[in-house]
């Protein structure tokens, strides 16, 4: 019973902490039909970016909003120069995919080069007094990782719901045509869904350092296919599909590795996510068209 | 040539046809059949370690310094040919769940975590394939039965290889160019036309996903017996990166377009960064390697999406002409792959 309830704290832990970079995958996906291979690399680079400020002298915090700033202009930035471009020459979705996959290869491999390929980092900050409820112990760090994912759900839940931006967005997810026959800026969305996406992983990506306390170059890498399999179990391009999603892998890995055995954890992700594929190829609630144009 | 120089154009060439060997089954099912298999590298895998299984021994009289399930010294062909077997079940397995119905980039992010996956298990469990150490000591057939030196022996396996890249481009060209290979060229223009004449999509999926399964075990299953060794650091998904990168630029669906690829890309560009001198730390020149080849890949799909040998068009008759200006399809010689990316 106590490994099952401490257990279960730390799929709530798991579930923040993957939840966050589901959403900005998802989200971004859903409005302009690009699968962002690249966002495990942007998360380093926004972890890295943490980093050096971190190490500088900045608190904790205030470097996760460094983070949360620097993917979000990262994301843009590659939006204007590489992926938009590529859309408006014509490149199909198979294409783009590619694109996308060569874009983290290149930044993973110049963040490699420039770190070292098996070096790792830590943050500095006090990670606070252990809190128990009954059986459960968690850190003040890993309860501020879940009050921050609440919040940053909940923002985006707020904005896709109650903003034009949000409407806009919605709008797109459902068709480009339609929503540019409406007077809706495409372009313009489509870079703020970058944005978000960005500010997002940047946040995600600090939290999951913090986290595993230690990292390198390649510390992302497992990492994203759990967001990837997240986002795929909540049916992708949902944002509170991947919220689900992300609930359902944080609980489980957590219980398998508590249950099973710590080093199987990622590929209790995988086994959810293959039953997923068999049963319902499209995730839980999703609807992905083959016929749905990329905006960019 | 000095014994050194020999060595390395013989160590070359064994690399190049086991590379030939790799991008003509990675094209079978990218080039020609539209399957963007980001999960490449876990099949040539699966056949490196069939091989390394299949010719090591018992894992108990090797003194205990390397674990994994069974353990058998059969002879020459019998692991390579195990090494296919093993590449096809694997891909029938994972062509089974993942082949259905999935959105082209959506299938290719999903083999993607496959690889990913792949890699992390055969990781975590040791007892299996011996975890991140890998197998090694995996010994080359005929080396002791010949008597070779190594040069002699290089030479002698690249030979080997050269017969085997020979076999494969007979069954490459064979399955391109033949109805099998029109129908998944029809397959990846438009599946659903197809579909409606009355071809099973998925079964044709399945295979050409199978045979390529097959073939790229082959050339793993070459490579573990060259370099005697194998273990997860080999078979990272940016490893597929790179056989993806030749197709491109040599030109998919068309054989001697990702030969030249491979040529260029998995030797060339390989050789020419291992020439480079250590700028910053060996880390930044190992680094440097991926980043040139993510470049090309970028510039070639905006400079020259159907690659440097543009794929063969089929030659009409004059009756099918006359019906392709009709039904308004893209005659001889115009366009290019239509909807290729």
């Amino acid at each position: 019973m106590r490994v099952l309830i401490s257990s279960l704290g730390f799929g709530v832990v798991t579930a923040a902490l993957v939840a966050i970079p589901a959403v900005a995958f998802t989200l971004q996906f859903s409005v302009t039909n690009i699968l962002n291979l690249a966002l495990g690399a942007t998360m380093t680079l926004d972890g890295f970016a943490a980093y050096v400020v971190n190490r500088a002298g900045l608190n904790i915090w205030l470097a996760l909003v460094v983070a949360g700033v620097v993917g979000a202009v990262f994301s843009v930035i590659v939006n204007l120069l590489v992926f938009s471009p590529f859309a408006r020459h014509g490149t199909k979705l198979t294409g783009m995919v590619i694109v996308t996959l060569a874009v983290g290869i290149i930044l993973g491999n110049l963040l490699q080069g420039v770190v070292g390929g098996s070096n790792f980092f830590s943050y500095s900050w006090d990670i606070g007094s252990t809190i128990s409820f009954g059986d459960l112990a968690l850190t003040s760090t890993q309860l501020i990782t879940v009050g921050i994912a609440v919040v940053a759900m909940g923002l985006v839940h707020v904005v896709l719901r109650y903003t034009t931006m949000g409407k806009a967005m919605r709008a797109i997810a459902t068709s480009v045509p339609l929503a540019k026959a409406c007077g809706i800026r495409v372009q313009l969305v489509a870079n703020l869904a970058w944005a978000i996406s960005g500010a997002l992983a940047g946040i995600g990506a600090v939290l999951f350092f913090m986290d595993t306390s230690s990292f390198s170059a390649t510390t992302t890498n497992g990492f994203f296919i759990v967001i990837i399999a997240a986002a795929v179990l909540g049916g992708i391009g949902h944002a509170y599909g991947a919220m689900l999603g992300a609930l359902i892998v944080g609980l489980s890995t957590e219980l398998a590795a508590a249950l099973i055995n710590p080093a199987l954890k990622d590929v209790v992700a995988f086994v959810l996510l293959a039953l997923v594929l068999l049963i319902r190829p499209r995730g839980i609630v999703s609807e992905v068209s083959s016929e749905k144009a990329i905006a960019a | 040539m000095s014994a050194a120089t020999q060595l390395y154009v013989s160590t070359l060439l064994v690399y190049f046809f086991v590379d030939l060997i790799a991008v003509w089954s990675f094209d079978l099912q990218f080039g020609v059949g539209g399957i963007l298999n980001f999960a490449f590298i876990i099949f040539q895998a699966a056949g490196a370690y069939t091989v390394a299984i299949l010719s090591l021994g018992p894992s108990s009289t090797s003194g205990g310094f390397q674990t994994y399930v069974g353990g058998w010294e059969l002879p020459f062909p019998i692991p390579l040919l195990a090494a296919m077997a093993v590449g096809a079940l694997l891909s029938l397995l994972v062509g089974v769940i993942c082949l259905r119905r999935l959105r082209s980039d959506y299938l290719a992010m999903t083999l993607l975590v496959v690889s990913i996956i792949a890699t992390t298990v055969v990781t975590a469990e040791t007892g299996f394939l011996n975890g991140p150490a890998g197998l090694s000591l995996i010994p080359k057939p005929f080396s002791t039965s010949l008597g070779l030196g190594p040069v002699d022996y290089s030479w002698f396996f690249a030979g080997v290889c050269g017969v085997v890249a020979f076999l494969v481009a007979l069954l490459t060209w064979r399955l391109v160019y033949s109805p099998f290979g029109r129908a998944l060229r029809a397959m990846r223009e438009d599946d659903v036309a197809l579909g409606a004449l009355g071809r099973d999509v998925h079964r044709l999926r399945l295979m050409a996903f199978v045979i390529g399964g097959a073939v790229a075990a082959l050339s793993g299953a070459l490579l573990a017996e060259f370099i005697t060794a194998w273990a997860p650091g080999s078979w990272e998904y940016p490893e597929t990166f790179a056989v993806l990168t030749a197709i491109i630029v040599g030109g998919r669906g068309n054989p001697l377009g990702v030969a030249l690829g491979a040529l260029l890309i998995m030797v060339g560009v390989q050789q020419a960064v291992s020439y480079l001198p250590t700028v910053v730390n060996g880390d930044f020149t190992a680094a440097l390697e991926w980043v040139v080849t993510g470049l090309v890949t970028l510039v070639f799909l905006w400079k020259r999406p159907e690659g440097l040998l543009r794929e063969r068009r089929r030659r009409f008759g004059k009756r099918t002409q006359a019906m392709a200006t009709v039904l308004a399809l893209p005659s001889e010689g115009e366009g290019g792959i239509p909807d290729a990316f």
